[in-house]
């Protein structure tokens, strides 16, 4: 694809985002924000049942064209093809940055990386939740645990999920 | 224009002290055909002028092209003028900048135009939003403009920019610095993502002695146009007590929201020595035992 296809390519992505909007019955809801430029991705991951793989994702946001851009490609990518946790949590940052164009990416890793660095997040938050039910925690308790982390995070200056909308957005 | 749109006042009376140095959206409206004027889109997005831009507008990228990709610093002489010559500008070409977030990345390419020495710059009052808010065009088409002849200066680090050494010196001497980032990062309560790149630190705070007042203070929020002279002087002035005639450091994360503060006070206000700290906290924060404060 030359730089003027590509370009185009992100641009209609930002245009008319796939997989766009809440995911009903979502494992996980995990934000992502980068710092000072105020681009906010949550992404929304289903899990196939019984099995370490994803079965669908969708995303919300708000930001740059190439952090929304990025976003709805990896949603387009992961929806097809479906890939396992592993497959995910092992995927290169590099990789995405092929992907849309180091031409492009590169001169924007923050932006170009927000939307993979959040769906970890997410796949390894549904990792945990079912480490914690298996263990023996309700929804319940596990939703207060989370709240804990975050608010601990807050004080450490390092905010993962819950919050990240609201920091990112400063 | 939207009839529901807060109204601009004329740049001529609001008491700047180089009102010059702005235009307004009609007078770029009036003057995109003028082949002697050159408008530069500068924006963070990167990908933003390609979704739209004013007709005419020529797009800057301030990592890929002001920056040098390998040392830290902006690029030489002879590299900067092969960009500006490709750009079509030549010696008599008035610079017009805008961009995204309120003009800050069209400041920032400002600054860096100037350490150039490059002269008749100007900046779009309430830049890109102001444009887009009006209702008038942003188009796709990309303009091509023949090969300019303008010759550029030495880059002058001496006049506007300032070291991680000199701001030592700085704070030693107690001179007034201006933090323009948000209260925040100000206070330390830094954000950072796991797996994430980006222009972190591994230390939250302030430069000691510095004074808190967020760039987007100078913005007048319903217009994105700057403030008038008179508000401007009650936040910089009344408020934290800087004086025109100080020697003053502004400084953000890499020196490009401080590039806007630079701007409003040296020719809004009319402060006769200001610096940016291009190096500014993603240097200091990281820098070992570099003096900090926080909250």
């Amino acid at each position: 694809m030359d730089r003027e296809t590509r370009i185009a390519w992100l641009v209609d992505h930002y245009h008319r985002p796939r997989h766009k909007g809440a995911l009903a019955s979502a494992d996980a809801r995990v934000p992502g924000g980068n710092p000072g430029c105020g681009d906010i991705i949550t992404v929304y991951v289903k899990a196939e049942p019984g099995e370490n793989r994803i079965g669908a994702v969708s995303f919300e946001g708000v930001g740059c064209t190439l952090s929304q851009a990025a976003a709805s490609i990896l949603a387009e990518r992961i929806n097809k093809d479906r890939p396992s946790f592993e497959e995910i949590l092992e995927y290169p940052p590099e990789q995405m940055i092929d992907l849309l164009g180091r031409d492009i990416a590169e001169a924007r890793p923050g932006c170009a990386l927000l939307a993979l660095g959040t769906l970890k997040g997410a796949v390894k938050t549904v990792e945990m939740n079912r480490k914690l039910r298996e263990a023996g925690h309700s929804d319940e308790q596990i939703r207060a645990l989370r709240r804990a982390i975050a608010e601990q995070g807050e004080e450490t200056g390092v905010v993962v999920g819950e919050g990240a909308e609201q920091a990112a957005a400063r | 224009m939207p009839e529901t749109l807060a109204a601009v006042s004329d740049i001529s009376a609001r008491g700047y002290a180089r009102p010059e140095v702005l235009v307004s959206t009609q007078w770029v409206e009036e003057h995109r055909n003028d082949p002697k004027v050159r408008l530069l889109e500068s924006n963070e997005d990167i990908l933003l002028y390609e979704t739209g831009h004013i007709p005419g507008a020529v797009k800057i990228d301030w990592v890929t092209e002001l920056n040098d990709l390998l040392v830290r610093d902006y690029v030489d002489r002879a590299r900067f003028e092969r960009l500006l010559r490709a750009k079509g500008i030549n010696n008599d070409t008035t610079i017009v900048f805008y961009g995204d977030k309120n003009n800050w990345w069209a400041t920032y390419a400002f600054w860096v135009f100037k350490l150039f020495g490059v002269e008749n710059l100007k900046v779009l009052d309430g830049g890109r939003l102001r444009w887009a808010d009006e209702g008038r065009d942003l188009l796709t088409e990309v303009p091509k403009y023949p090969q300019g002849n303008i010759t550029v200066k030495e880059r002058d680090d001496a006049r506007i920019r300032a070291f991680r050494a000199e701001v030592e010196q700085h704070v030693k001497r107690s001179g007034k610095l201006v933090d323009v980032r948000s209260p925040e990062e100000y206070r330390g309560e830094r954000l950072h993502m796991p797996e994430y790149p980006n222009e972190g630190a591994l230390r939250g705070g302030h430069i000691p002695g510095a004074k808190s007042i967020p760039w987007g203070r100078a913005i007048t929020p319903e217009t994105h146009t700057f403030r008038p002279a008179e508000e401007l002087r009650t936040i910089y002035e009344a408020e934290n007590g800087l004086q025109t005639t100080d020697n003053v450091i502004a400084y953000c994360r890499i020196g490009e929201r401080s590039s806007h503060t630079w701007f409003a006070l040296t020719y809004l206000l009319g402060f006769k020595n200001v610096r940016n700290y291009d190096g500014s906290w993603t240097e200091w924060g990281n820098t070992v035992r570099a003096p900090i404060e926080k909250p």
